[in-house]
């Protein structure tokens, strides 16, 4: 049976350099092949690197960036709001791709195109408008140097409404700092992998959508009356009310417990002071709202106001876990009115708050050992906790000014300038850790290592389960968590959905498949929707090891193998050498890969149409 | 109709369920650009997220516009009659607040029609900003969360009989006085 509905069969290029938008029809092979999302975006930059013969320059006009929302993406279903940003990304220089929630991808869904590709460079600073079935690409350099939200409100006041959806980078972005994000609905960010850099060499400050056509979907009271099963589920689940209270934040006093939660720059994984920053302390003091994604029940975004102290009137959108753990307790801070001031700094500048955290967190750690002297730091000193020198620091690093010009590269740049900072640093492939230590579980480093982005948990998230199951796991299982992982998680991707309703309220993955069915009218079961996630980790690892990554590059940093963490319930542990690499030879085994971590040269043909 | 739809801005995430279930059950599509119910968002000075959806006033400025009488209350309810509605859209600008909705594929304009009484917006509303309420009850949320604005609630927590209870005082905020 094939595709009836769920598609446009639209694709819409723009070439910035000839000023031209032009809409390509997708055929269904494609549509069912590829999914959507990082399916999509995986594929045609893919053919991108072919036609280029694998010499594409991250920030060069050749760079293709692909905005795929999933066939899923509006349509009624918990948490359907979920893009995806794919491209060839400066920070690793190989594949990378970053989701983004909120309402973006709807609205440029109901323009009527499933796939957005953007190419070459605007002669000056631009915004591309797409405004249902007309697409213009409006000049706009009075834009040049406005933070993220600043931005947003003068696009919008420019065009005269509201009801448009503005995606836009900061001067993080135009700056082409190699861990740039890109901001949209005004806080929610497609983080990692610096997206926003590559928007800021195509001289694009913003894209805005309007959009007002149907979605298609095949049947409809079909998967009203699955997704109401799917909503009622996730509302009788015991933590459903403390998700919508508390959001990720929850995960904060989780990770302390656990001893996985990054204490000055992952030294520690224990926070002495974690109950002035978590949930329940921004409960109290700071929440004054909710926030969600599109058509999400759980609303784990917070709405934070500071109310009192040297940072009042600082509002944020957030923060949630990874942001208020990097930039908290990875850098000392206690201080939760700070956190959210350095998260608001962030936004506004456009900068990922994970990448952004480890580096600072690794310039503390470099100053405090000797490797960066007071003049390498412009003669300001940081330490531990130091709120001001932080919020400065950040941003030196957007402007790139002083050492925030080679901060601003990421993590390979600074192991260049200063080789002893790969001991300090934590990244994989150039792209730096997320905030869950993996010293407690190998399945996490696993993940880590074998992430087609680098060290991001968006691939595989198996600390919990390991360190609560996990803990008699034999190889073989511990190497079918992470691939079983990997399948599922893009996945969501794929379909332009949220994971947290599987994984934080056990909402069943089986609900995927009939969500599926009932929008594009394709019978699918789960394992089969899986196999096809599986043939997209195929191809984004055939683009990174066509782009020179092998089995040394599939490895952990540095404080991983040698430095335990120094206080609480892993003190002492590391990851051993030899037992990674048993794993690892597993798992390119599981996956049918050789030795050395290279697909097999028949994988090549899959995606050649 | 002596029950309201109300909306509580403050409890509002801003996920637009609401919109999309509306479209859903009025047209049978998932596009929340055809509901009679939108969510603005307006961010950050001042932060709010405002569900706006007619408020099915007592008396009716969008049936006084109406050239052709195509507005009515019935039930209690303000209803569109489709065959008279010439779709001037004299109605949507003279709504206060912007209550009324039009879409390039509808030949009339998007107005609330309360589901017959029984709002699908409500019932689907994860948070509980949008309530069905008698309308004598109207205002008791603004009441109450302005009380506890203004005050600040403390806690006591002591023992009776082995019993672990808590009462709640109110202590007017002594730096605001």
């Amino acid at each position: 049976m094939s595709i009836k509905s769920g598609y446009f069969n639209k694709h819409l290029h723009v070439d910035l350099t000839k000023g031209t938008a032009e809409h390509r029809d997708l055929l269904d092979t494609f549509l069912e092949k590829y999914i959507g999302g990082r399916g999509f975006g995986a594929k045609l930059v893919w053919d991108n690197l072919k036609k280029h013969d694998f010499r594409v320059n991250p920030l060069g006009t050749e760079n293709l960036l692909v905005i795929a929302p999933g066939p899923l993406t509006g349509v009624y279903l918990p948490s359907s709001g979920k893009t995806s940003f794919v491209a060839i990304s400066p920070a690793t220089g190989l594949y990378g791709d970053s989701s983004m929630g909120g309402g973006f991808g709807v609205e440029l869904r109901q323009t009527g195109i499933d796939i957005l590709s953007i190419t070459g460079r605007a002669p000056e600073l631009s915004v591309l408008f797409i405004d249902n079935n007309e697409t213009t690409i409006l000049p706009m350099p009075e834009l040049k140097g406005k933070s993220c939200l600043e931005a947003e409100g003068i696009i919008k006041e420019r065009l005269g409404t509201y009801a448009v959806h503005v995606a836009t980078i900061g001067v993080a972005g135009e700056n082409m700092v190699n861990f740039a994000c890109v901001n949209a609905d005004w806080s929610r960010n497609a983080g990692r992998t610096g997206i926003g850099a590559i928007m800021g060499a195509k001289n694009l400050k913003a894209i805005v959508v309007r959009g007002h056509k149907d979605l298609p979907v095949y049947n409809v009271s079909g998967l009203m009356a699955e997704a109401n099963k799917a909503y009622k589920y996730m509302e009788e689940h015991k933590y459903f009310r403390m998700w919508q209270q508390e959001g990720l934040m929850n995960v904060i006093e989780y990770a302390n417990e656990k001893g996985i939660l990054p204490a000055y720059n992952f030294k520690d994984t224990v926070f002495a002071k974690h109950d002035q920053i978590n949930g329940a302390t921004m409960l109290a003091h700071y929440k004054i709202g909710d926030s969600a994604c599109f058509s999400c029940s759980m609303c784990c975004g917070n709405i934070c106001l500071v109310k009192s102290g040297k940072y009042t009137g600082t509002i944020i959108e957030g923060p949630e876990y990874e942001s208020c753990a990097m930039l908290g307790p990875n850098l000392g801070i206690d201080n939760f009115a700070a956190i959210l001031s350095a998260v608001r700094l962030c936004d506004e500048l456009g900068i990922d708050t994970i990448s952004t955290g480890n580096i600072v967190g690794a310039v503390i750690e470099g100053y405090e050992k000797g490797i960066l002297s007071l003049s390498d730091l412009d003669g300001r000193e940081i330490t531990w906790g130091d709120e001001e020198a932080v919020l400065e620091l950040i941003q030196k690093i957007a402007d790139r000014r002083g050492i925030g010009d080679i901060l601003a590269d990421g993590s390979r740049r600074i192991i260049e300038k200063w080789p002893e900072m790969d001991k300090i640093i934590l990244q994989v492939k150039g792209l730096e850790q997320s905030a869950y230590d993996c010293r407690a579980g190998i399945t996490m480093g696993l993940a880590y290592a074998t992430s087609d982005i680098g060290a991001h948990h968006t691939r595989a998230w198996t600390i919990a389960k390991e360190i609560e199951e996990g803990q008699n796991w034999s190889d073989e299982e511990k190497v079918d968590t992470v691939i079983y992982h990997q399948k599922l998680r893009p996945l969501f991707d794929m379909l332009g959905v949220c994971r947290l309703p599987w994984i934080e309220l056990g909402l069943n993955e089986r609900h995927y498949e009939n969500f599926y069915r009932c929008v594009t009218g394709k019978e699918a079961s789960l394992e089969q929707l899986l196999e096809l996630s599986n043939d997209i980790y195929d191809l984004t690892r055939l683009i990174n090891t066509r782009l020179g990554i092998s089995r040394k590059d599939d490895s952990l940093p540095y404080k991983v193998w040698a430095n335990p963490p120094l206080t609480g319930p892993n003190v002492g542990k590391v990851i051993d050498q030899k037992d990674f690499q048993k794993l690892l030879s597993l798992y390119y085994q599981k996956r049918g890969w050789d030795e050395n971590g290279i697909p097999p040269a028949g994988v090549e043909r899959k995606f050649e149409d | 109709m002596s029950k309201k739809l109300t909306v509580i801005p403050e409890q509002c995430s801003g996920c637009r369920i609401c919109e999309l279930v509306c479209a859903i059950k009025h047209f049978g599509v998932n596009n929340p650009k055809k509901s009679a119910i939108r969510v603005l968002t307006t961010y950050p000075h001042p932060v709010m997220r405002m569900p706006i959806v007619c408020s099915q006033c007592k008396v009716l400025t969008c049936a006084q516009v109406c050239p052709v009488d195509a507005l009515r209350r019935s039930d209690g309810v303000v209803q569109l009659n489709k065959e008279n509605c010439t779709s001037c859209y004299k109605c949507v600008d003279a709504c206060p607040f912007g209550a009324i909705y039009v879409h390039e594929d509808c030949d009339s304009p998007i107005v609330c029609d309360m589901c017959g009484g029984d709002p699908e917006c409500v019932k689907k509303c994860p948070t509980g900003a949008l309530r069905l309420i008698p309308e004598a009850a109207l205002g008791e949320f603004k009441r109450l969360n302005n009380v506890l604005s203004y005050t600040q609630m403390k806690e006591i927590e002591f023992y009776e009989k082995g019993e672990r209870k808590v009462i709640h005082y109110a202590e007017i905020g002594k730096e605001e006085l």
